[in-house]
Order: structure tokens, then C-alpha cells, then sequence
């Protein structure tokens, strides 16, 4: 194969891989408080992004204005998620837990529907489609801005988790039992991960939506947001980082390989694969806590 | 005894009360089923189509109905859950409809063999089985329209235009959704390939189409000449940014009759100029029956829902669609009168002529034979503001067509 031609399908694997990771990056918040995969993170993204749309079409207002309030709306939602409904749902088995997610997923994908419809929307924030060759390779500006937002939240978190408020939800992430003894309300920060997923769900609906339009489809990043979670630990915001930038490019990469042998559709397997693999090989993932094993 | 003398005397006293209602009033309206998906896979277009559907009935209704009979469309939801497109069929054709509509590939599928042997009339155009338009074999079956298979071939007869009747140095791409509505056009194409020594290039694109990066940078490698597309929706809209970032022109692009005003607008006005969809129905808002519509229903506030889905080519697809189902309930009861039954509607469709519901879409002829009314389509460009004809309505490769609709219908029920 042409090594440019490789170089490019890499470069550009990388960059779609940090946006995977942008999505990962809200899972593995909400698992480093509570010990659970949020199922819905694909519906919270998906729904950032029609909240956004419905300011700013529907209501009018700038962009750069929308997304600020989109935040601070999603934020509430998040924190009102785990208030209504996780909430009484402490000391349950984690399956149950994980099913309320489902279910919640399931609720917002169907609620888009009924207020939104099935019509795919358009992000439209402006970035340039025009080509963009670094060399002889051609980059995407999009991903590239993408790119950038995923790694900016990545060093926001790293800093945020050494404030005092980020000790304590690191507190609660290692033994919740421990932090309610010396008085951390272990709810309020179970609500503030919910509160936090869902504002990385806002930038990656609106990275994801400038991509592929806003619809019900966005939910469906779940898959390769999980995976990538999985494959970098699922409570490890660096292993969602190098994870992601590891699938992107195995995906792409791999896909060029694989298509013209099996007659297309190999993306999808390679993504199975990896986290299929990841599970039986190294369930804690590559940045994970080895508590996170096999029963 | 004397209750039994009470209960024949009521009998006698209703049927004479019925044998003296006059006929119309009589009438039982002529019902269709529409079975649709309305709230998952193919919501991009079932509120258009049922909504005209339901403007298209009201219309004629306004009109005095099809001979003197009302006429109504019964939507529900089916969820494109097959289970639940036949529960559908099966509820309403105990309720005495004979022609039903799933516009959905799976419930459409579900359905057909129910049908086929409960001789209910199913209309299925632009989804289903394509070689359904093999009447000698679907014998209650009718896909109105062109197949993907037919589709595809014109899109070829259209690239050979282009490139002045000789394809022999001409590179053809192929972008497609890589599941079975995508890779259905896969075989016509490498026959036409054969037939006329293009070059055809593969290029799946995962579902949901989100991820088109790596598809585009082989595109812009590879230089195809034309690109032919089988996606939907928001994947049209990935598509033309991947294109544009990869510098790729966008009259290059001739998608599948999926892709509507909704996308245009997504991909931006400006940034779609170029682009060609094939199509069996007339762009845009200047056609006659769309303006009676507008003028006896939404100028007066009796839409069926909001204008705005009006100005979509899906809602045009569904004036159509039904365009031709109540024509031919109309010719139905021109041929053998009412009431209308199962066999007198399928003879009504058959007799259908070079109907093109006055210039809205390509002529059809329906035959015994070929259930699909000819298959033809055009190709359309977006010129920034409408979509321009760029041929005539054409129907090509008939034969390499009728191969495959025949290679495939012979396998039915073996």
C-alpha cells in the first residue's frame, strides 16, 4: 500500500479515534463515581445536540451562545437523572442499575422522536469543508477541531480531579463506603459525574452533529464510545484518550485491509473484535484498575 | 316463539329499511391500509408520503369521491416492526380492506406472502422485493415504480450520455450503504459493467454512515469518473462533506431517489449545486395537481399537516403513490362498476396507461406482466435553488433488467 495513502487513513483514524474518545470520556465519568456503564450516554448526546438546535433554531439564538446554555441545561438534566431516578436506587444490584440506563436511553431516543421527528437537522457551526493538505495528506478540519476539544477536556478533567471537589469524587470512585464515614456526600457527587457526563455529551452531540446531522442515529455512538471506554479502562480518562486513538486508527487502517477481502462491512467487526478481545484479555483495559475483572 | 316471531319481524323491518336507502348513501367508502413506519427507520419519509396520501384522499373526496364512493386512507404505525406491520394488514383486512401500503422493505416482506395468499392487493413501491414487479409470479403485488435494479441501469444509461455513448475508459464508483438496500443495485451493475467495459469501483459504507473518512480518501485516490450513491438521509450529508473536503466536484454525485429538500438543506443550498438524484417523480412545487392541492385544501386551512412538509419531492412521491392507487380504483369501476373488489381493483391497475397524474411523474404502464409500470426514472440536478432535468424519463437495459428480476423471481416460494 502507498505509505502516504496509509499515513493519511491513520492520521485521520486517530482524529475520528479522539472523537470517540470525547464520547468515552462522559462513560467513564459516570463509572469512575458509580461503577456503572451509562447505557445512555448515546441518548444524553444525542439529546445535547437537539438542545442546542432548539435554542438556536427554535429559539433563535447565537450559536456560541446556545451551547453555553445547552450545557448549563444538560448539566441539570444529568444531575436530575441521578437524583429521580438512580438515586433510589442505591445498594440495588448493578444490573439493575444498568437496565435504568437502557431504559433511559430508550425513553430519550423515543422523546427526540415525538418532539424533533425523525428529520435529520443540521449543526452548521461553520467550520470549513474546504480542503486541508498537511503535506500530501489531507486532514480533516472538523476532526481536527474535534480532535482538539476532546484533548482540552481531557486536560480540564486531569486538573479538575486534583481540586478539592475532584479529590472527592476520586474519594467516592475508591470506596464510596469509606467517603460517606468522613462525611462526603457521596450522592451529590454521584449527581455532579452524571452532571459533568453530561456536559461532555453537549460537545460531543455538537461535534458529532456538525458530522453526520442531528438525528436519532447520534445515539448509536454508544457502541464505538463503549468500546473504546472498555479498551482503555473504564475508569481511566488517559485510557479513553489512547484508546480511542488506537481504535480510530485499527478501524480505518484495518477496514482498508479487511473490505476489499470480506466484501465490505469489516469496521464493525474490527470494533467487535477489539472489544470482545479486550474483555477476555484484559477486562480492566489498558489504563484501568485490575479491580475491574471478571466475575 | 313469539320471541322468534319478534326477531324475524325486526329482520324484515331493517332489510327493508336498507333495500330503501339509496346507493350513495349506501356506499361504503373505498379504504386503503396504510401500513407505515412512523416512528423509527423510515420516519426521513412516511409523514410526507401518509400526509399525502391523506390530502390526495381529501382532495378526491372533495371531488365526489371515485365513483360516487368515498375514499380514505387508514394510517397506523407499525414501527417497521414486521410483527407489527402484519398485525396491521391482518386487523384492517378483517375490517375489509384489500389494498395496503407498508412503504417498508421488512414489513413489506412480511406481509407479501399473506397477501399473495389472501389475494389482498399489496402496493409496494420503492421498497420490497424488486422482483415483485414479475406479476406472472406476484400476481397480488405491485412495486409501482422503478426497482433499485432498474434505477441503477438508468443511472448507467445516463453516465454513457455523459460520456458520449462510450463507456469503455469510463470509471464508475459505487457508494453504498453495505447492507441489502445498498447492495442490491451491486449485480445489475457488474452486468452492465461487463456489457459495457466501464471500470466499477466498490466503496461500502457502514451503517449508520456516520464514519464516510476513509470511504472519500479511496474515492479521491481512485478518481472515479461519476459516483453513483445508494444512501439516505443524513449519510448524503457526510457524503457531500467528505466530497467537498476531499475536493471532489459535486456533479460527480447521482444518488438513489433518496435524498430530499431536508438534506439539500443540510448540505447547505449553495454547497449541493451539482448534485443529481435519480428520481420517478417532477422536483419542486410547480405541478398542477400540487397547486390544486394547495389551493381547495392549505389556502383554506384544511391541510393534512404542516405546509412545510409539502415542499419536500417525498411528499410529491406520495401524491404518486396515490395518485395511482385511487386511479386505479377508478378505473376499476369504469371497467366493472362497484362495488370494488380485490380482482376488479387489480384489473383497474392493470389498465392503467402511460398515467403520469398529469406530469407528475414518470408514465407507467401497468401490465399483467410487469407489475413495476415500466420503471423509469430521471436524473435531476440542484441548481442552488431547484432541481433541473438533465434527461428524459428513460428506461434502459430493459433486458439485463429482466434477467435479474426473472433470474430472481423463479426462486420464489422454492
Amino acid at each position: 500500500m502507498d505509505p502516504v495513502f496509509l499515513a493519511e487513513l491513520a492520521i485521520n483514524g486517530a482524529l475520528t479515534g479522539l472523537l470517540y474518545s470525547l464520547f468515552a470520556i462522559g462513560l467513564v465519568l459516570i463509572y469512575k463515581a458509580s461503577s456503572v456503564p451509562n447505557l445512555a450516554q448515546g441518548g444524553l448526546t444525542m439529546v445535547g445536540a437537539y438542545v442546542v438546535l432548539a435554542l438556536a433554531r427554535d429559539v433563535g439564538m447565537p450559536l456560541w451562545l446556545a451551547i453555553p446554555i445547552a450545557v448549563a441545561i444538560m448539566f441539570g438534566l444529568g444531575f436530575g437523572i441521578e437524583r429521580v431516578a438512580l438515586r433510589r436506587l442505591a445498594g440495588r444490584p448493578v444490573v439493575m442499575i444498568l437496565m435504568i440506563t437502557l431504559g433511559l436511553d430508550i425513553f430519550l431516543r423515543g422523546t427526540t422522536l415525538a418532539v424533533w421527528g425523525g428529520t435529520s437537522r443540521s449543526m452548521e457551526l461553520g467550520v470549513s469543508y474546504e480542503p486541508l493538505f498537511l503535506g500530501d495528506i489531507l486532514v480533516s478540519r472538523i476532526h481536527l477541531v474535534g480532535a482538539f476539544v476532546a484533548v482540552m477536556f481531557f486536560a480540564a478533567f486531569l486538573l479538575f480531579f486534583r481540586t478539592r471537589l475532584g479529590i472527592k469524587l476520586r474519594a467516592i470512585a475508591d470506596d464510596y463506603m469509606a467517603s460517606w464515614s468522613v462525611g462526603i456526600s457521596v450522592e451529590r457527587g454521584i449527581g455532579l459525574s452524571w452532571g459533568l457526563a453530561s456536559v461532555v455529551a453537549v460537545s460531543a452531540g455538537v461535534i458529532w452533529g456538525e458530522i453526520q446531522g442531528v438525528d436519532q442515529a447520534l445515539s448509536l455512538l454508544l457502541l464505538k464510545g463503549l468500546t473504546v471506554a472498555v479498551l482503555g479502562g473504564l475508569d481511566s480518562i488517559l485510557g479513553a484518550i489512547v484508546a480511542g486513538i488506537i481504535l480510530g486508527v485499527v478501524e480505518n487502517v484495518g477496514a482498508d485491509f479487511l473490505d476489499p477481502l470480506v466484501g465490505g462491512g469489516s469496521r464493525e467487526l474490527i470494533v467487535a473484535a477489539v472489544l470482545i478481545l479486550t474483555i477476555m484479555i484484559r477486562p480492566h483495559g489498558l489504563f484501568g484498575r485490575h479491580d475491574i475483572e471478571r466475575v | 316463539m313469539k320471541l322468534l316471531s319478534r326477531a324475524a319481524l325486526i329482520h324484515a323491518i331493517m332489510f327493508g329499511m336498507a333495500m330503501s336507502i339509496p346507493a350513495t348513501v349506501m356506499a361504503k367508502p373505498f379504504r386503503i391500509g396504510v401500513c407505515y413506519d412512523l416512528s423509527k427507520a423510515y420516519t426521513f419519509a412516511t409523514p410526507q408520503v401518509a400526509q399525502a396520501a391523506k390530502d390526495l384522499a381529501e382532495l378526491v373526496n372533495r371531488k365526489g369521491g371515485i365513483g360516487g364512493e368515498q375514499v380514505e386512507v387508514i394510517v397506523r404505525d407499525h414501527g417497521n416492526e414486521p410483527q407489527r406491520g402484519v398485525e396491521c394488514y391482518e386487523q384492517l383486512s378483517r375490517e375489509g380492506v384489500f389494498v395496503f401500503d407498508t412503504l417498508s422493505t421488512p414489513v413489506s416482506l412480511a406481509v407479501l406472502p399473506r397477501a399473495m395468499e389472501d389475494g389482498r392487493v399489496l402496493m409496494q413501491s420503492l421498497v420490497g422485493r424488486g422482483d415483485a414487479v414479475d406479476g406472472t409470479v406476484f400476481d397480488w403485488v405491485y412495486p409501482i415504480g422503478p426497482t433499485y435494479w432498474g434505477q441503477a441501469a438508468n443511472d448507467i444509461a445516463y453516465i454513457k450520455q455523459l460520456h458520449d455513448g462510450d463507456l469503455s475508459n469510463v470509471k464508475v464508483g459505487f457508494v453504498y450503504f453495505d447492507y441489502p438496500f445498498g447492495q442490491e443495485p451491486i449485480e445489475i451493475l457488474k452486468t452492465l459493467s461487463k456489457k459495457e467495459g466501464f471500470e466499477l469501483l466498490l466503496y461500502p459504507v457502514p451503517l449508520p454512515g456516520n464514519d464516510q473518512s476513509g470511504v472519500w480518501s479511496k474515492v479521491r485516490r481512485d478518481k472515479p469518473d461519476q459516483i453513483v450513491v445508494w444512501m439516505l438521509g443524513g449519510a448524503h450529508v457526510v457524503a457531500s462533506k467528505e466530497m467537498k473536503r476531499n475536493g471532489i466536484p459535486m456533479d460527480k454525485y447521482i444518488s438513489v431517489n433518496w435524498l430530499n429538500e431536508v438534506d439539500i438543506a443540510n448540505i447547505g443550498a449553495k454547497n449541493a449545486i451539482g448534485i443529481k438524484r435519480g428520481t420517478n417523480v417532477v422536483g419542486g412545487q410547480d405541478i398542477p395537481l400540487y397547486k390544486e392541492i394547495m389551493a381547495e385544501l392549505y389556502d383554506k386551512g384544511n391541510g393534512n399537516g404542516p405546509i412545510e412538509k409539502t415542499q419536500d419531492v417525498f411528499y410529491n412521491t406520495g401524491l404518486a403513490m396515490y395518485s395511482i392507487m385511487f386511479e386505479a380504483a377508478r378505473k376499476a369501476v369504469e371497467l366493472q362498476g362497484l362495488p370494488l373488489t380485490p380482482d376488479s381493483y387489480r384489473a383497474g391497475l392493470e389498465s392503467l396507461r402511460d398515467f403520469d397524474a398529469n406530469g407528475l411523474m414518470a408514465p407507467i404502464t401497468v401490465t399483467a406482466q410487469d407489475h413495476g409500470g415500466g420503471g423509469a426514472t430521471r436524473i435531476e440536478m440542484w441548481d442552488g435553488a431547484a432541481w433541473v432535468p438533465q434527461t428524459d424519463w428513460i428506461s434502459e437495459y430493459s433486458d439485463q433488467v429482466w434477467a435479474v428480476v426473472k433470474e430472481s423471481s423463479s426462486k420464489f416460494g422454492k
